[in-house]
């Protein structure tokens, strides 16, 4: 450390002042605020000032059946993409991860491009691949082999699956450079090691590579379940929650109620709700990789 | 030959994950017809739907078009990358070299503010912006997402790195904290600004909800927030919709193309806590 008298320590805390401003205004204050303002009845544009009305509007979410669905739908949606995504991100890594592999970084940018595309218009893309009826892509493929076109995100069965698909081909590259990652930490001598004994590949996978990549994938599952929870933007743009509600998830159901019904208070029940269920998921991440004490001996 | 069959595979799932991408770029390079094609290859080539696509949509305003989004997208992204390295690499630096009463505290506040979802503070933040009268302008869209936890927790990583001798010498010599930190950390730093800006870039340059809650007016829309104009074309113009979709994911993935380097690096950074 450098030593310094007490008038320069001040200056300090002018470094900081930028940036913690920033975070006080806009995440310290929100955060306290939002759960003041569940409390409260606030519709902004036919109330002008807020009304107490204590635990009402968490009432209200345990009756409106529409929050259940939203719930149901997150939860169909996350446990339907992570771990998909996850053994297709793996597969991919496993695949890749070959010394002797000729253009890997080729393939590698083949796999990550789609996580850099903008979520909107590839979203909107999907849409045009996706159509219903015997205009749409996908359907026209499938006729080749004798499938009739599929309602796709106007079937209320297969909304949520469509933009499910969406979301693991977007995903499963960067799921995939961070398992590369974790391969390319575990050191060859692990694998020499059993070189000369009569050791399968699924074995070798399975009681060496496996156990080793135990805190990327406990990194990888929370930190994309906490993202697949907050799925929005492309529910938005294709199917707009619908048809009817059955694409429709919490943060949806977050946005309607606050921005298109503009009853601020439940939208923040909603939202601190929310915060709780995550909030529980980043401490288990954060016990879970502090339990995960891997060793190379 | 069980390499070949390996690589075959490998092209194979390759082209597969790219399929979406190569036919909207060869949608957006086709004639319109009334049947949709599945080829990746343009039957009637043409660059008609890019001239269309960029004088979309002049609907409620002739003035308005498909570049006045860029611009505003450009405009937001600048500020954001530019402002948001300023802003965490000072408190980074304190952070990293000063001691100070609350150093601690303040380290563990921007730890905090990664485990705060977005959509918990969006509301107030909402509000706030309103309260400012920031709805509608480039600062209701820039300003609370200048700082972040991330961006500071890397550069105080990163500067914790550069030998302390330079520091020390130039202190000897007079010079002031912001003087050292100006010229004599941030050229040291270039990997870090570089591998950070481009992080910020993307995220800025895809964020969707929170234009879409302080953005009314049309002529402030960022790119991301146009895009969803385009969606009333699905029925008969692809060739026009597929342009405008290509033009507007090309940024990203040219940024990516350029700088690979830095996102691996960026992610394995994050993701390895050590």
């Amino acid at each position: 450390m450098i030593v310094t008298n007490r008038k320069e320590k001040v200056g300090y805390y002018l470094f900081l002042l930028p940036a913690y401003l920033i975070f006080a205004v806009f995440i310290f204050w929100p955060v306290v605020h939002s759960l003041y303002l569940s409390f409260f009845k606030y519709n902004i544009v036919t109330i002008t000032s807020p009304q107490f009305v204590g635990l009402r509007n968490y009432l209200y979410l345990l009756k409106d059946e529409v929050f259940w669905i939203s719930c149901k739908n997150t939860l169909f949606f996350v446990i339907g993409t992570v771990p998909v995504k996850m053994f297709l991100g793996l597969l991919a890594a496993m695949l890749l991860n070959r010394k002797d592999l000729k253009f890997k970084a080729f393939y590698r940018t083949c796999f990550y491009i789609p996580v850099v595309v903008s979520m909107v218009a590839i979203s909107i893309v999907w849409m045009l691949l996706f159509n219903p009826g015997p205009n749409g892509v996908v359907n026209i493929l499938l006729s080749k082999f004798g499938i009739q076109p599929l309602g796709w995100i106007a079937d209320s069965k297969l909304a949520l699956p469509t933009v499910m698909l969406l979301v693991i081909w977007k995903d499963l590259g960067y799921i995939m450079v961070i398992y590369l990652a974790g391969l390319m930490a575990i050191p060859d001598e692990i694998y020499e090691a059993v070189a000369l004994d009569p050791v399968s590949s699924w074995q070798k996978f399975w009681y060496i590579t496996w156990p080793l990549l135990k805190p990327t994938t406990i990194f990888i599952l929370i930190t994309q379940v906490i993202d697949s929870f907050q799925v929005f933007t492309p529910i938005y743009v294709m199917t707009e929650g619908g048809p009817g509600y059955s694409s429709t998830t919490i943060v949806n159901y977050l946005y309607d109620k606050g921005f298109r019904e503009y009853e601020m208070g439940i939208a923040c029940a909603v939202a601190y709700l929310l915060f709780v269920v995550l909030l529980v998921l980043t401490i288990l991440q954060n016990k879970l990789s502090k339990a995960e004490e891997v060793s190379y001996d | 030959m069980k390499k070949l069959l390996l690589y075959v595979i490998l092209t194979l799932i390759a082209f597969l994950m790219l399929s979406p991408l190569l036919w909207m770029v060869s949608t957006s390079l086709s004639k319109d017809s009334v049947i949709v094609s599945t080829s990746l290859i343009p039957k009637e080539f043409t660059l008609e739907n890019y001239v269309k696509a960029w004088n979309f949509p002049r609907i409620f305003n002739k003035d308005i078009t498909f570049g006045t989004f860029f611009l505003n997208s450009i405009i937001v992204t600048v500020c954001l990358v530019i402002g948001g390295l300023f802003f965490d690499s000072l408190a980074g630096y304190v952070l990293a070299r000063k001691d100070f009463p609350g150093r601690t505290l303040f380290f563990y506040a921007a730890l905090i503010t990664l485990m705060i979802p977005f959509y918990v503070t969006a509301i107030p933040m909402f509000l706030i912006v309103k309260g400012l009268g920031w709805i509608n302008t480039y600062q209701g869209l820039i300003v609370p997402f200048l700082s972040s936890g991330f961006g500071i927790y890397m550069f105080k990583q990163y500067f914790q790195t550069i030998p302390i001798e330079l520091e020390e010498a130039a202190k000897t010599d007079g010079y002031s904290d912001f003087w050292i930190y100006a010229r004599v950390i941030v050229p040291l730093a270039k990997p870090a600004f570089a591998t950070m800006g481009i992080l910020k870039f993307l995220w800025s340059w895809n964020m969707f909800f929170w234009p879409l809650i302080v953005t009314t007016d049309i002529k402030m829309k960022v790119l991301q927030l146009g895009l969803t104009m385009f969606r009333g074309l699905n029925v008969t113009q692809w060739g026009l919709l597929t342009a405008g979709m290509t033009m507007a994911t090309l940024p990203t993935i040219l940024v990516y193309l350029l700088f690979q380097r830095y996102f691996t690096s960026g992610l394995i950074a994050g993701s390895l806590k050590g």
